[in-house]
């Protein structure tokens, strides 16, 4: 048999077991777990302004905290939603402040970094990981929001500069229609817990796992009878995490849920909560007392942004805060992100009117019906 | 910018040489294809097609050089355009969220692709297939460089489909012309 007879299967056979070195072969999943619960001792405060002007539309507001204790947001604005000169814009608060926002991510640097044409960018999240900040965020090349793919920068100077921004592989169709818009869950092997999701011919909730070097290494459907998007996640222990979802289906809307028993590896639908969803962006997290938080509309439009308590790791839900509540159903208080610092103020930040981003800063006597 | 960016961005590059080459334009169609590869990268022609379709896989380019390159007779002929179209369509609707499994997700850990790799090799190599073994061969290694995260994204994507379903119904159609001429006669 002639030696060129082997070329091709030789090479075949190497390239192969190449793969299979490179192939991640992870540890079973685990949630890092929460701190115990202990009570917040700050006394009942509320306050809210907004933001600093970057655009005359603004939207879809991400909040963190800094390794300096600052607290960061992020958000997209410009004279409309989906026009060209759309950018994420980044603040940080300090001592009460807001600085000035400066853009981190728009259509030119997104495209000049990707060599791929981008013609919007959109729904920014923020996670700081010690003095590591990522963002994600979506950029469009055609088409409406499910034409998105799903962008990641880092900053290693508390939002000052960026790393270029990566276009992430999500999809195995034109690596399309992957969106996020709620923080990850950091895992114990290092890695996080991206909730995200796919709104293109189907409309579900996702989970990307991510090693601790940043890499995908498995995505998992979080899969509803009606259609649903916008998953937020809070985890309870190693293995138990709630996700909460905006109902896209006909409505009337309820807040959809999934659950997980193992880590992240299959997230099952629950029975929806008997909380009422618009077809809005809901957002949860679990405070440092081991209440739930969830931030969302009301049952009729986005004219109301409500708050709701759970005690008892998500069983049964009470409303106890109207942040924002106008007459006018067309006005519009949307896409809340919460956060809780590590001095124990909860911040919230949301959509106000479409003209800019509100951001409220509050304790939990307040949440409990505590007067400032 | 990271090498996948750079990737994609020469591949399509590629890619619209190739579908230059296509074109009816007589004896100065291997010339202008080689020329539409550079004017395809400084026009940001690459750049859109790149926004636009995602990053290529690369049996999409490895078909894609063999075309710029004027070989007589492509690796996708009829067989392995309808597997690809056959693969295709049970695929990328299930991949897009028609129904609760997701195959597109096994390329994140693809030991059954692996697997399922090692068996299809012998099965080429039995047939003397030698092209495919280089082209899939090379889909392996720009995975094993780092170029995909999803093993799928190294083997195929939605160009490739197309160019599946081009080869098919263009031998359908020379085919029917082949059958009228002989009719004809």
């Amino acid at each position: 048999m002639k030696p060129a007879r082997w070329l091709a299967p030789s090479c075949f056979l190497l390239a192969l077991a190449a793969a299979a070195w490179r192939a991640p072969l992870p540890a079973v999943p685990e949630f890092v777990p929460p701190p115990a619960a202990r009570p917040d001792r700050n006394p009942a405060a509320f306050a809210a302004e907004l933001l600093p002007t970057a655009a005359p539309s603004a939207h879809a507001a991400a909040l963190a905290e800094l390794a300096d204790g600052r607290i960061a947001a992020a958000w997209f604005a410009g004279t409309r939603e989906g026009a060209a000169d759309v950018a994420v814009w980044f603040a940080t608060r300090s001592t009460g402040v807001w600085s000035a926002p400066q853009a981190i991510a728009t259509r030119e640097s997104t495209a000049a970094a990707t060599r791929a044409y981008v013609r919007k960018v959109g729904n920014p999240v923020l996670y700081a990981e010690g003095g590591r900040l990522h963002l994600w965020f979506v950029s469009v090349a055609m088409g409406g929001w499910a034409g998105s793919s799903l962008n990641h920068a880092v900053s290693n100077d508390g939002g000052a500069t960026w790393s270029p921004p990566a276009k992430l592989q999500t999809s195995p169709f034109l690596n399309i229609s992957t969106l996020g818009r709620a923080p990850p869950v950091a895992l114990a092997d290092g890695g996080l817990g991206l909730p995200v999701y796919h709104e293109f011919v189907a409309k579900h909730g996702e989970w990307l796992r991510l090693g601790a070097d940043g890499r995908i290494v498995d995505k998992v459907r979080m899969a509803h009878e009606v259609r649903t998007l916008q998953p937020a996640v809070a985890a309870f222990d190693e293995r138990h995490a709630l996700a909460i979802l905006r109902d896209a289906g006909p409505g009337p809307g309820r807040i959809r849920v999934a659950t997980s028993v193992d880590g992240g590896q299959h997230w099952p639908a629950a029975a929806a909560l008997p909380l009422p969803n618009p077809n809005s962006s809901v957002t949860l997290l679990r405070l440092q007392s081991g209440r739930l938080l969830i931030a969302g509309n009301g049952a009729g439009n986005r004219n109301q942004l409500l708050l709701w308590v759970s005690d008892d790791t998500g069983k049964t839900w009470r409303l106890a805060r109207t942040v924002e509540s106008d007459a006018d159903e067309l006005v519009e208080f949307s896409y809340p992100a919460l956060l809780q610092a590590r001095d124990g103020r909860i911040h919230l930040a949301y959509t106000w009117r479409r003209q800019g981003i509100k951001h409220a800063e509050f304790s939990e006597a307040w949440l409990a019906g505590e007067a400032p | 910018m990271n090498a996948t960016a750079i990737y994609g961005w020469l591949a399509h590059g590629v890619v619209l040489g190739a579908l230059v080459s296509l074109l009816p334009l007589g004896g100065a169609r291997r010339y202008l294809a080689w020329a539409a590869l550079p004017l395809a990268l400084v026009s940001e022609g690459a750049v859109l097609l790149h926004g636009f379709a995602g990053t290529p896989s690369v049996t999409l380019l490895a078909l894609a050089g063999w075309q710029l390159l004027g070989r007589a007779l492509s690796p996708l002929g009829r067989r392995p355009a309808w597997i690809i179209i056959g693969f295709a369509v049970l695929f990328y609707p299930l991949a897009l969220g028609l129904g609760p499994f997701d195959p597109y997700a096994i390329g994140y850990q693809p030991w059954p692709l692996l697997a399922a790799g090692l068996l299809l090799g012998m099965l080429l190599w039995r047939q003397r297939r030698d092209d495919w073994l280089f082209i899939l061969g090379a889909g392996l290694a720009a995975y094993a460089g780092g170029l995909f995260v999803n093993l799928w994204d190294a083997l195929v994507d939605p160009l490739l489909v197309l160019a599946a379903v081009a080869v098919v119904v263009r031998q359908r159609i020379l085919g029917r012309s082949a059958g009228s001429n002989n009719t004809a006669g």
